[in-house]
């Protein structure tokens, strides 16, 4: 028996020298009409803060339910801490921390006992506990709040106390789905601050996903992943580096005869059309800008110059804006759902169970 | 070892401080059965006299109701299964590293002891029904019920694992529980119904839950051939139906609930 713990001990020394904490190589899901991962590989290093960032419906949740073990990949590897996601699938559970897209807390519990229950069930013994239960409520600010019901909290402590939960049994990685998604500015920022606090403090390795892109930039490195393919895959500064230099978006009273001079008078460089303005992507736009009002004729209307965002990456690699086709999806989904859960007064089962299925596979499509 | 010991507990002690916490249930799972004892009971019993049925028709009633009770608590108790699925917090258990039959386990087990807290309480009233009460035979009493319950907490995680909304436990409680209290006895002894009412109670647990009870509730207070008046079988029978049931039952509840995503 000492023996086995000993080697156990070893196994899990070695398992915290793997550099790489997670692996992913040529992972495919498809679920019945969707391909929702069509073969993305990538790595994280250990201690990075790593962030998927895509529209929705692009294959983020499903990556991160396949790398928690919560679904079943249909082709490619993946290792997470050193442990094969399928078949050592108990043993990646013991090294992960995870905080969903929604909340996952109990709400007839106290905040004190939810951690509780979720050391207990991570195999947390009693001390270790009783010692960590102050330092981490004390972390997410609410030692106050301890014994009083989860149901009372706001969003935004519900959050807080579901982020420092993930982190009770002190895993490796933490896997964050949306960790913000639906909370006000400042909520925002404080999650975010708490996110880095624990990253320097317990060097934990942060896995998230997120479609604002101004958190993204905050990332060590981001993946940018659409339609179920990683499209692009570097530090957010190289990432804006690809842009080149500035950008300059205008405005003119005749934009088409605007086009076609700018073309014949500056071929180097390219020029794009962003709705009803024009774009160009140039190094020196402060020096540039006054050579631009003189050479083209029509009338400017408007112009602005500024230094390229990950907005601008994601448009330039994919085309499109990463949030252009959110809000309708959004509210789509919650017209299924009232629909359905109509229907489940009068289904049973079978059915009640198909009718869910688009539903469910939406949800982990995202 | 000790750590599954550990999930089987943490899992147990949820269950049951919630429904320690949730006050109202509480109170309602005690109150309409004692409220059925008084009202109903005193009510048929003005119907049945007990010349008419050699023994008090308070004394038949009273261990029917203690079967439904604890049997419709442990079923309900399980259905936090699918509450939990509603407000997310299922999700937290699931993708905690600990096996899923134990999950189960605990969960059969938080709701069995509920159903234990809830035949104590009901025991309670037992002096005012002329039912005669010892400490032995109280703890006889509750190994019958632990035996019961059980029974009915794996089958609760059997249809709740299956549930997807709240509202379609009122569907499982028609289709499945009402009948099956129905067809128990406690309402009426199965001795002369038809046939076919004793065909389907022979596959009934609730009808072998009820006669057991029957059996062990009364021994102190009536003698061997007025109980069997009221029964349709033995303590034995009944016993070793009841135990075969669970383990059953155990066995598809636990393959039921690792199929749940």
């Amino acid at each position: 028996m000492k023996d086995l713990s000993e080697e156990a001990e070893q196994t899990e020394e070695n398992q915290n020298n793997v550099l790489e904490i997670i692996q992913v190589k040529n992972l495919k899901k498809r679920y019945k009409h969707i391909t929702a991962l069509n073969g993305i590989s990538f790595s994280v290093k250990r201690g990075e803060v790593f962030g998927f960032l895509g529209p929705n419906g692009a294959g983020k949740t499903t990556t991160i339910n396949i790398l928690c073990t919560l679904a079943l990949p249909n082709s490619g590897l993946a290792y997470v801490n050193g442990y094969h996601v399928i078949n050592q699938s108990n043993l990646v559970r013991e090294s992960i921390g995870l905080v969903f897209q929604e909340t996952t807390l109990d709400n007839h519990l106290t905040a004190e006992e939810n951690l509780y229950l979720h050391a207990m069930l991570y195999g947390v013994s009693r001390k270790d506990f009783i010692k960590r239960k102050r330092e981490i409520l004390k972390l997410c600010e609410l030692w106050g709040k301890r014994k009083m019901k989860v149901e009372s909290f706001s969003g935004g402590m519900k959050r807080r106390l579901e982020l420092v939960r993930a982190l009770i049994h002190q895993p490796q990685i933490l896997f964050l789905d949306e960790p913000t998604i639906g909370l006000d500015p400042q909520t925002r920022k404080k999650i975010w601050d708490y996110i880095f606090t624990v990253r320097k403090k317990k060097n934990t390795t942060i896995f998230l996903t997120t479609q604002y892109l101004n958190e993204a930039e905050s990332c060590d490195r981001i993946a940018i992943i659409d339609h179920g393919k990683i499209v692009a895959i570097d530090t957010p500064e190289n990432l804006k580096k690809m842009i080149g230099g500035d950008i300059i978006i205008f405005k003119t009273e005749n934009n088409k005869q605007a086009e076609k001079e700018f073309r014949k008078k500056f071929p180097q460089y390219s020029i794009k059309w962003i709705g009803k303005e024009l774009k160009v992507e140039i190094d020196n736009g402060d020096k540039f800008l006054p050579i631009l009002v003189k050479a083209i004729s029509p009338h400017i209307t408007s112009m602005q110059l500024r230094r390229p965002t990950l907005e601008d990456v994601f448009l330039e690699i994919t085309g499109r804006k990463i949030r252009e086709e959110n809000n309708g999806k959004i509210e789509d989904e919650n017209k299924d759902f009232d629909i359905t859960s109509l229907f489940s007064l009068f289904n049973f089962s079978e059915t009640e169970e198909k009718n869910n299925l688009p539903i469910d596979k939406q949800k982990s499509d995202e | 070892m000790n750590k599954k010991l550990q999930t089987l507990y943490i899992i147990w002690y949820r269950e049951v401080l919630i429904y320690l916490r949730n006050s109202l249930k509480f109170f309602t799972s005690i109150f309409l059965p004692i409220l059925i004892l008084i009202f109903l009971g005193t009510g048929l019993k003005t119907i049945f006299p007990t010349p008419v049925l050699h023994y008090d028709f308070a004394q038949f009633f009273f261990p029917g109701i203690l079967g439904l009770s604890i049997s419709v608590m442990a079923i309900s108790s399980t259905m936090s299964i699918v509450w939990d699925r509603e407000f997310g917090f299922l999700k937290e258990i699931l993708v905690s590293p600990i096996s899923r039959s134990y999950i189960a386990l605990g969960k059969i087990l938080g709701a069995t002891t509920t159903a234990l807290l809830q035949g104590s309480l009901i025991l309670l009233t037992t002096p005012y029904l002329g039912i005669n009460f010892s400490i032995l035979l109280f703890l006889k009493v509750m190994l019958v019920i632990f035996l019961i319950g059980y029974g009915m907490a794996a089958l609760g995680i059997f249809f709740a694992s299956r549930l997807k909304r709240i509202e379609s436990f009122s569907i499982l409680s028609q289709i499945i529980i009402v009948p099956m209290a129905f067809l128990s006895g406690a309402f009426f002894p199965l001795k002369n119904v038809p046939s076919w009412m004793i065909t389907i109670s022979h596959y009934n647990p609730l009808a072998y839950s009820v006669d057991a009870l029957r059996w062990v509730v009364l021994s102190r207070s009536l003698d061997y051939e007025k109980i069997s008046l009221m029964t349709t079988h033995s303590l034995p029978v009944c016993l070793a139906f009841l135990f075969t049931f669970n383990i059953i039952i155990t066995f598809f509840s636990i393959r039921m609930f690792k199929k749940l995503k």
